[in-house]
């Protein structure tokens, strides 16, 4: 299917109503004090002359704080909130709430709060801290931070790469980030008759209302999370953001509905971001190319809390490329910084930077053509295990990517373009196909109308037009008979949009709730009394079949006397996992042009070529991973939010924290190949939400070796790492 | 942003007679009034003043309340003028700020924009954080050790390689200064950033006439290919004859605290052939006096690169 999201009229007139579009008689209006050290204790907040400001109804802090726990869930372990303790752990951390009948009066107050720290050193160099790095807790699927595989008779990753005749061995660095994204966390709070609800931006409705019934110590049938429109999330928004505790909080607090929403500079460091990282891989080869051995060491920046690791060696080399022998280990470096989180392929989007610079080193150093070399080493299976693949076509990516881009025509040495130095780059893109537990509820109507519901969110993914894309597919209807609905915590619960997982688990989980569907159907339509009593029955097309004649389910249930049917259907990963590995897979290629005299580099074209199963709407789909790769050459030439020694971030804000214009991005070109996964779930499809950013700042770095000559293990690539001599052509 | 009071004077007398800070294009002073970083008790909106109009006649002047973009898209424009307009901020920016604005704009110094940060240029005396912090995008020329904040426009490049005038009217009367005379270096005094003073308006911009500046240009390198400020640009106008450079016009952005006009590239290309070799030993000199930070050094190359490139461009083209 190519389908138009059902959404994008509502998106592009603005008639989509965000989180903080809702208002209400009597809302109050809520600002977020945020500190200004990066580590200490608050000593005092003198907040005289902000409770005197015009307007104010309240300023909590945490010398008068407003009552929350420390929620912990099953899914998501325990968050923070805000205001429960002095201590400040990084810079921009949220320490106090003014709320004032206007928002303007609110920050104004805000203004006006002073605060008194007692200073503690700040830590914000992950490189000071490498030599003191922890080990990082196990990893998500429960594997050490350190593991090897070792061919028989192999002592060591050491002795297998002195065996290896070809060894490259370099360290890599990745940079800060955030995610940014378009709507600000932020959110509505309303409590009436001791039922709260909450509009706020969030990956998954329902976890947002179980963790505010957890701080709020309230029955979590009292607590409604709705979350129709999500501006962006990228995984940072998959745990309750600052504003929706503190407005929930104050707007019991105050009987009144608050609203709050970050600043954009807030959105900085009030909520998480991605980690920086350091990576040393080291590959050693058979002169053929064959790998020998991976060594691949990874170190993460992370808060004081240790909230998260970017598991860059365990999402990339432990699995993507066949080798006889295999060490990684993942380290972490608490630092006085914001605290980290998912963000769109988390360990893979920087994890494929180093590993993918590094087999385009290993191609240089064996003078081979760095397609060739990857798929050379192909595998069918994750190194170590018994598990193949289950459907895995990387090498057809890579053929139709090849012949697409005109990878044929690329030299080694690059090639001018009057005053541009012009290379080519590729790299490999993987993420592991996964299912979170799903239920999706469906109801059929007298009307002939459907709704396929689930509590989960529609972050821009494409979501609500799958559930109506599978729901008529699995229904035998047309699409337009189907009423999606998600983003509502009182909807089946369909657990966290994030990981690549939506289709495929609320895909499974509709195509299990649908022969459910029109199996109560068929009963009620065979009933004794019912139209086609006691009777062989089938379902078509909308329709109940049986023998001499045919009713839409609206008319069987309308001649029946109900009004509809509704079931729900339940996945989630099971017995599949015991037989085979799933992941997607890609091939990414880029053009890059970097001037001869002052060395900007521009991406000129781009192509990914991904194999994601089956692909339940062409349109999305290509929208998805178009986005992602253009976020990748963002992480390549870009992003990085710089922070001080102090920690204060040097450029919190959209104007100092680059993100690429449309000047920036050249062609962007996507094939897909399509062979749908069965072994993985019944939709057939797998996930690809973020596996269009992973191997694209690799492809952009290679193809600026290409160009230039010039290796840069780091990004973003700027400038002055291409300043160097001599300017090769001029 | 702090309440503050509003007031729209119609002519320059009563505007000058008001005291109070002026409001033009608004994209510099409300920005900096919502980070409290600016917290004027009145502010002057002065868009209904008479102060518009582009006229080519001889030399060019340029009423202050002209929006950039509509000086961007004026025929009788110089190229180099036009384009360092066009690669400035963003097309609604552009439709917004005055030209008078532009080259009265403040820095982009992220110290500077965060009051809960010490600058010098904020808070005299509070010290400079950027000496030895994030100062990638600050200067190398005219530095001192209580200021090293660039000067962010692009048409002031521009303007100060072909001479501009400024006509400044106050309490006591009006003058004409050349804009390059104007800025101010940081000093130790890195507050004062211009030399008006009190109360006094800029009215007009006035380039005089230079027919051979219709060969100039603008090139601006920046991290991204649009709404971004400048690593480094530079305003080049030549004018050769029979292969000779005749006359040259050489300034210099992002990498000064002012817009910085480098008369010895100038007279290093005077007299010489318009050749690669030429410009390379003139660009040579282009850094001389630099004072590079932790984290800008490379700018002394890149503006020796970008001094090139501008020249080539001028003389061969944008190849590709």
């Amino acid at each position: 299917m190519t389908t138009t999201r059902l959404d994008a009229p509502l998106k592009v007139t603005g008639r989509a109503t965000y989180a903080s579009d809702h208002t209400f008689p009597g809302l109050a209006h809520g600002y977020v004090v945020v500190s200004t050290i990066a580590h200490g204790e608050i000593e005092s907040m003198d907040v005289t002359a902000a409770k005197g400001s015009p307007g104010v109804l309240a300023v909590y802090s945490p010398f008068d704080p407003l009552e929350l726990r420390t929620p912990s869930t099953a899914f998501l372990g325990e968050t923070w909130v805000p205001l429960q303790d002095r201590e400040v752990g990084y810079y921009g951390q949220p320490i106090g709430f003014v709320v004032a009948e206007t928002y303007e009066q609110a920050r104004d107050a805000a203004m006006l709060v002073e605060v008194t720290y007692r200073r503690r050193p700040a830590r914000t160099s992950l490189q000071d801290g490498l030599a003191t790095a922890e080990d990082a807790p196990p990893a998500m699927d429960g594997s050490p931070p350190s593991l090897s595989v070792l061919a028989d008779g192999v002592e060591s990753i050491e002795d297998a790469l002195a065996a290896s005749p070809v060894v490259v061995d370099a360290t890599y660095r990745t940079a800060t980030q955030n995610h940014a994204a378009m709507e600000p966390h932020s959110a509505v709070a309303v409590w009436e008759d001791g039922t709260l609800t909450v509009h706020s931006g969030n990956q998954g409705s329902d976890l947002q209302a179980q963790e505010l019934a957890n701080a709020l110590q309230v029955d979590p049938a009292a607590v409604h999370a709705v979350n129709p429109f999500v501006g962006g999330a990228f995984g940072g928004k998959g745990r309750t953001s600052v504003p929706a505790f503190l407005a929930a909080a104050a707007a019991r607090a105050l009987g009144r509905p608050v609203k709050a929403a970050l600043s954009r500079e807030q959105v900085f460091t009030a909520t998480a971001g991605r980690a920086a990282t350091v990576q040393r891989i080291t590959l050693g080869a058979e002169r053929d190319g064959t790998l020998v051995a991976i060594r691949h060491d990874s170190w993460s920046s992370t808060a004081l809390d240790r909230s998260f690791v970017e598991p860059t060696s365990h999402g990339t080399s432990r699995e993507w490329y066949s080798t006889r022998n295999l060490a990684i280990s993942q380290k972490m470096v608490p630092l006085t910084i914001s605290p980290t989180t998912f963000m769109r392929a988390p360990g893979e989007a920087p994890g494929s930077f180093a590993l993918e610079s590094a087999i385009d080193e290993l191609a240089v150093a064996l003078d081979m053509d760095p397609v060739e070399l990857r798929l050379r080493n192909n595998s069918t299976a994750p190194p170590g295990r018994d598990l193949q693949w289950s459907s895995k076509h990387l090498d057809e990516c890579f053929a139709i990517g090849a012949a697409r881009f005109g990878w044929a025509d690329r030299s080694p040495q690059g090639h001018t373009d009057g005053d541009w130095l012009v290379g080519l780059g590729t790299a490999t893109a993987m993420f592991p196909a996964l299912r979170f537990p799903a239920t999706v509820g469906i109801t059929l109507r007298d009307d002939d109308t459907a709704e396929v519901a689930t509590s989960g969110a529609d972050p821009g993914t494409g979501l609500l037009t799958v559930l109506a894309l599978i729901g008529a597919e699995s229904l035998d209807i047309a699409p337009e008979r189907i009423t999606p609905r998600l983003g509502d915590s009182a909807l089946p619960s369909g657990g966290m949009s994030g990981g690549s997982t939506a289709t495929a688990s609320t895909g499974t989980a509709i195509m299990v709730a649908a022969p459910k569907a029109i199996d109560e159907l068929l009963a009620l339509a065979a009933a004794p009394g019912a139209p086609f009593a006691g009777r062989d029955v089938s379902y078509a097309d909308g329709r109940v079949l049986a023998d001499g004649g045919s009713m839409t389910f609206g008319e069987v249930l309308r001649a029946v006397g109900r009004a509809s049917v509704s079931v729900t259907g339940s996945s989630a990963p099971g017995e599949e996992m015991t037989k085979h590995s799933f992941s997607s897979f890609g091939a990414q290629f880029c053009e890059v042009r970097v001037h001869r005299w002052t060395r900007e580099v521009r991406v000129s074209r781009m192509l990914g070529v991904f194999d994601a199963g089956r692909i339940i709407n062409r349109k999305a789909a290509r929208s998805q991973l178009m986005g992602g790769m253009i976020w990748g050459v963002s992480a390549a030439l870009h992003e990085g939010l710089d922070v001080d020694a102090d920690g204060r971030p040097s450029n919190a804000d959209l104007a100092g924290y680059l993100l690429p214009v449309n000047a920036d991005i050249g062609e962007v070109d996507v094939a897909l190949v399509e062979h749908p996964d069965t072994l993985h779930n019944s939709v057939g499809a797998r996930g690809l939400g973020e596996i269009g950013i992973v191997g694209m700042a690799a492809a952009v770095a290679n193809a600026v070796h290409n160009a230039t000559g010039v290796r840069v293990r780091h990004i973003p690539i700027t400038i002055e790492d291409l300043l160097v001599p001599p300017v090769r052509g001029s | 942003m702090r309440p503050f009071e509003l007031i729209a004077p119609t002519t320059v007398d009563e505007a000058l007679a008001t005291p109070g800070t002026f409001l033009a294009g608004g994209t510099t002073l409300v920005d900096l009034m919502k980070l409290d970083v600016l917290t004027p008790q009145r502010v002057l909106d002065i868009n209904d003043l008479p102060l518009r109009g582009i006229d080519t006649g001889d030399g060019l002047r340029i009423g202050a309340l002209e929006r950039m973009s509509d000086i961007a898209a004026h025929p009788g424009t110089y190229p180099v003028i036009s384009r360092a307009l066009l690669l400035s901020a963003s097309q609604q920016l552009r439709n917004m700020a005055s030209i008078g604005g532009n080259v009265l704009q403040r820095t982009r110094c992220t110290y500077f924009r965060d009051v809960s940060s010490p600058c010098n240029r904020r808070e005299p005396g509070s010290g400079c954080p950027a000496l030895t912090g994030a100062n990638r995008m600050h200067a190398v020329l005219g530095t001192s050790d209580s200021c090293a904040a660039t000067h962010p426009s692009d048409v002031a490049v521009a303007l100060v390689a072909l001479d501009a005038e400024v006509r400044l009217v106050g309490p006591d009367g009006s003058r004409t200064v050349r804009l390059a005379d104007l800025y101010r270096l940081p000093g130790d005094t890195p507050e004062i950033e211009n030399d008006l003073r009190p109360g006094e308006l800029l009215t007009e911009i006035v380039v005089p006439r230079l027919d051979w500046a219709s060969n100039s240009t603008y090139v601006k390198v920046r991290d991204r290919q649009s709404y971004e400020f400048a690593l480094c640009s530079a305003a080049v106008a030549l004018d050769v004859r029979d292969s000779r450079i005749v006359d040259a016009r050489v300034a210099v952005g992002g990498v000064a605290t002012v817009p910085w006009r480098l008369t010895a590239v100038e007279a290093a290309l005077r007299g010489r052939p318009a050749t690669l070799a030429t410009f390379s030993d003139a660009a040579a000199g282009a850094a001389d006096g630099a004072r590079p930070l932790s984290a800008n050094g490379f700018k002394t190359s890149l503006l020796e690169r970008t001094v090139v490139r501008a020249l080539l461009e001028l003389t061969e083209g944008d190849r590709a």
